[in-house]
């Protein structure tokens, strides 16, 4: 049907909208493809060797159990403490392993399992739920240190359904996009209309003269320009990273562990014998993933609390807002906490989850008040006049009057969900069997990595995680004062 | 009066408000507690196998835990406003109430004292960043705020741990300063006395914390203060004020700053729940023995009574925090009161 419009402008009006469309639909086809990768490689075989590691930081032991391990039921589990390299003088160390158990059902109580003595033992998970191996070290001097781990059994490994959650979720979203464009082009081409009516096309004209009105205003604007390039920076490592590291992070090298920055490793190993810069670049991707993906979660939901509550009015709003101011005053750091607390183990699709969901209650409040000021326009009650429905009207009208803040918006949600992930990861929750620079941050504290002399192993990850929310925020407060109309005549 | 009643009328409007969400709080903590997973009795009774059962089921008929779950949920809310918060698990079964109250304590001292600096520092920056807007001193504070606002609280806290425990790049005359603990338990006992000597050695281990707690605050609220007076300066009435030849100085103080002033109260408010957020690394990091140090505690041994009540305490004082910042605007602004 290109032949029908000759005219350049006019295909071009034409190919912005549809490469808008098919750009969001690879985008998140690549989110979901890279969300495939780092779950694919969990999953432990039976008979996984746990590795304990002591290090003497300052002249004292300190014991590190080591990651979290999910394994299947009736295989050997070996706890295995050795001395990390590199340190003199460690003799007369004493270690003790004390194993104890609890099911699935029961958060709360551990009961006692076996204790174990000596560097290395041994025991056989016969029962589902969850182990807790405790790591006692003790010196000559009688100075202790002490640690514990997980190991997570399950009756069999998590299912393909299960460990692929949100990479279908995400397929499934793109499927639908892509199966819409495709309906709608075909029903056109069957009924033999042309693809792009005139009304279309003009309007996809003024869509692409304001958005790029809006980008060129973005570059000029200081504090936008410098967000892109952060950004741009960052979304190149996190599309390519993975495939720039030199080494892999998903397998556990107990002879490597806690090496000092080398040629081979030029910001030394941790205390899993993972390359750092290796770990720092698939980091990029899984942390600005669980950012946005969980801040398209809040958007949408608070665009839609938002939405609703607006446009109904009434005792509807009302009520929606107490509950949404209930939300909002609970620190958000506390729920989130909580819910962590309660699920237990949780995965990527898990702290994408808990981020995403609490998050939307500021959006909601936003979103609202503008719904609120676009209701009372008149175009809205002659669009009531000509008899079309609510949905149509919020679709059509109120939709589109309040999105440009809900992007700008949703810019700035990403840099929050960013901190989240990384603070909920230090403060223990950590996903499972993915890297993220809250992990790094993580492990890198509980092995006192400044005392080891793995310097990098805590600066790099805050630094790229400052440096990311840098640009986002910068980005979103761009973005917000060229969109917002209260702030644009400053 | 009319303009007192309106005053009244929208103050009791307010209060109303505060009331819901607060039972609205209390409402849904009951339902988190329901979500958990585990029987409660089980923390109780002791662990021996060679245990009575009939007391399981006299504590599950004294906890009420038989009734349907209307009738648990009224039990629960008389509890909770009647301050009869249980016991914990741990720490020898003290009451919930008493160990949150002591633990607010340090809390309230840390939040206090890094709030009263944020306000006052942040507020300087921005008014000063506004008034001298796109000079050397605004370009400056505005990139330095802006780095330090996306940092992540706890990644400050350890780099400023380190800085000053040990001496970087060795410089000796680097000052150092203690990095855990909220006072010096060697010198000066475990048990605290409230004597001259203490009160300085508190105020010697507030300053890490505070400080950590208040870069990323300061950041914010200066940020905010900026933009906000930006705006204010715009406004018309700023020109004519100039136009009248009052001296910068004046125009700032008598004109700006008091329009500028009400978007602040408002949002430093709605920070609250951040820097209670902020808390909670800060105090985790330095072992500071507040709220949020009990809180990592109470969630590594599974003491949800503790647990469940922190979330109420957090909310509530979200909650007041926003009520009287609107009482405060209501109060500065009249066009409040005439709406």
């Amino acid at each position: 049907m290109f032949s029908q419009n000759p005219s350049s402008r006019q295909s071009k009006g034409f190919g912005s909208g549809a490469a808008a469309i098919l750009l969001v639909a690879v985008m998140l086809l690549l989110a979901c493809a890279s969300a495939l990768a780092p779950l694919a490689a969990d999953g432990a075989a039976p008979g996984q060797v746990v590795v304990g590691v002591i290090s003497l930081a300052q002249d004292e032991p300190v014991a590190n159990a080591g990651l979290q391990q999910n394994v299947t039921v009736g295989s050997t589990v070996m706890l295995n403490a050795s001395l990390s390299t590199g340190f003199e003088g460690a003799s007369g160390l004493n270690y003790t392993w004390y194993v104890d158990y609890r099911n699935f059902s029961d958060a709360a109580t551990f009961s006692p399992f076996v204790d174990l003595y000596g560097v290395t033992a041994t025991f056989i998970a016969n029962q589902t739920g969850v182990y807790r191996a405790n790591l006692t070290v003790k010196d000559s001097q009688n100075r202790t240190s002490y640690d514990e781990l997980s190991i997570i059994v399950r009756e069999k490994p998590p299912t393909w359904l299960e460990s692929h959650l949100l990479a279908i979720i995400l397929g499934a979203i793109s499927g639908v996009i892509l199966v819409w464009v495709l309906v709608f082009v075909t029903r056109r081409l069957v009924k033999g209309d042309p693809i792009i009516s005139e009304a279309g096309r003009e309007k996809a004209g003024l869509v692409r003269k304001r958005s790029m009105k809006v980008i060129r205003q973005l570059l000029k604007n200081p504090m936008g320009l410098i967000g892109i390039i952060i950004l741009a920076v960052f979304i190149f490592i996190a599309a390519f990273g993975p495939l720039l590291a030199p080494y892999e992070v998903s397998q556990i090298h107990p002879e490597n562990k806690i090496k000092l920055p080398s040629k081979d490793h030029i910001m030394g190993t941790d205390n899993f014998g993972k390359d750092i810069w290796s770990e720092l670049l698939h980091g990029a991707r899984t942390s600005m993933i669980v950012g946005v993906v969980s801040a398209m979660i809040a958007s949408f939901l608070g665009a839609a609390v938002g939405l609703y509550s607006g446009y109904v009015g009434g005792w509807k709003d009302e009520v929606a807002m107490r509950l949404n101011d209930i939300v909002l005053s609970i620190p958000w750091l506390v729920l989130m906490i909580v819910i962590a607390a309660m699920i237990g183990e949780i995965d990527l699709t898990g702290i994408i989850l808990i981020i995403g969901l609490t998050g939307w209650s500021t959006t909601a409040r936003m979103v609202r008040a503008q719904v609120l000021s676009v209701r009372e326009r008149q175009y809205i009650e002659r669009a009531r006049c000509i008899g079309a429905s609510d949905l149509a009207i919020i679709r059509r009208h109120i939709f589109p009057n309040t999105f440009p803040l809900v992007f700008a918006n949703t810019i700035l949600t990403v840099a929050v969900s960013i901190l989240s992930e990384a603070t909920l990861s230090f403060l223990g929750f950590r996903p499972i069997g993915i890297v993220t620079w809250g992990t790094m941050l993580s492990f890198a504290s509980d092995s006192s990595a400044f005392q080891i002399g793995l310097y990098w192993w805590i600066l790099a990850p805050g630094f790229c995680i400052v440096l990311v929310v840098l640009g986002f925020t910068l980005l979103g407060y761009a973005l917000d004062e060229i969109l917002n109309p209260k702030l644009r005549h400053r | 009066m009319p303009s007192r009643k309106s005053f009244r009328r929208v103050i009791g409007k307010r209060l109303i408000n505060v009331v819901l969400t607060i039972f609205g709080i209390i409402i849904l903590n009951f339902f988190l507690i329901h979500l958990m997973p585990g029987d409660p009795i089980q923390n109780v009774i002791p662990k021996n196998p060679k245990f009575d059962p009939s007391l399981k089921w006299k504590l599950q008929e004294q906890f009420h835990l038989n009734d349907s779950m209307g009738e648990q949920l009224a039990w629960y809310m008389y509890n909770t406003l009647t301050l009869q918060w249980g016991t914990s698990y741990m720490q020898n079964r003290r009451q919930v109430f008493d160990i949150i109250i002591t633990d607010m304590r340090w809390t309230l001292l840390l939040v206090g004292i890094s709030t009263t600096f944020t306000i006052l520092i942040g507020i300087a920056v921005g008014a000063y960043s506004a008034y001298r807007r796109g000079g050397a001193f605004d370009v400056g504070s505005t990139s330095i705020s802006l780095f330090f606002y996306g940092m992540p609280v706890f990644w400050l806290a350890i780099v400023l741990q380190l800085l000053f425990t040990t001496h970087p790049l060795g410089m000796n005359w680097w000052p150092q300063l203690p990095a855990g603990g909220y006072y010096d338990t060697r010198e000066y006992g475990a048990e605290l006395k409230w004597t001259f000597p203490v009160v300085l050695s508190v105020m010697k281990y507030l300053i890490l914390p505070s400080a950590t707690l208040a870069v990323g605050t300061v950041a914010g609220v200066s940020l905010i203060m900026r933009s906000s007076l930006v705006d204010t300066m715009t406004d018309d009435y700023i020109l004519t004020a100039r136009a009248k030849g009052l001296t910068d100085y004046q125009v700032l103080r008598h004109h700006a700053l008091p329009n500028g002033m009400p978007p602040m109260i408002a949002l430093i408010a709605m920070d609250i729940a951040f820097v209670i957020g902020g808390a909670y690394q800060v105090e985790y990091i330095f072992n500071y023995p507040g709220i949020g140090y009990r809180t990592i505690d109470a969630i590594n041994n599974r003491d949800f009574p503790i647990l469940q009540f922190i979330v109420v305490i957090g909310g509530v004082a979200v909650v007041i925090a926003n009520f009287l910042a609107d009482v405060m605007l209501i109060y500065i602004d009249p066009r409040i009161k005439i709406s």
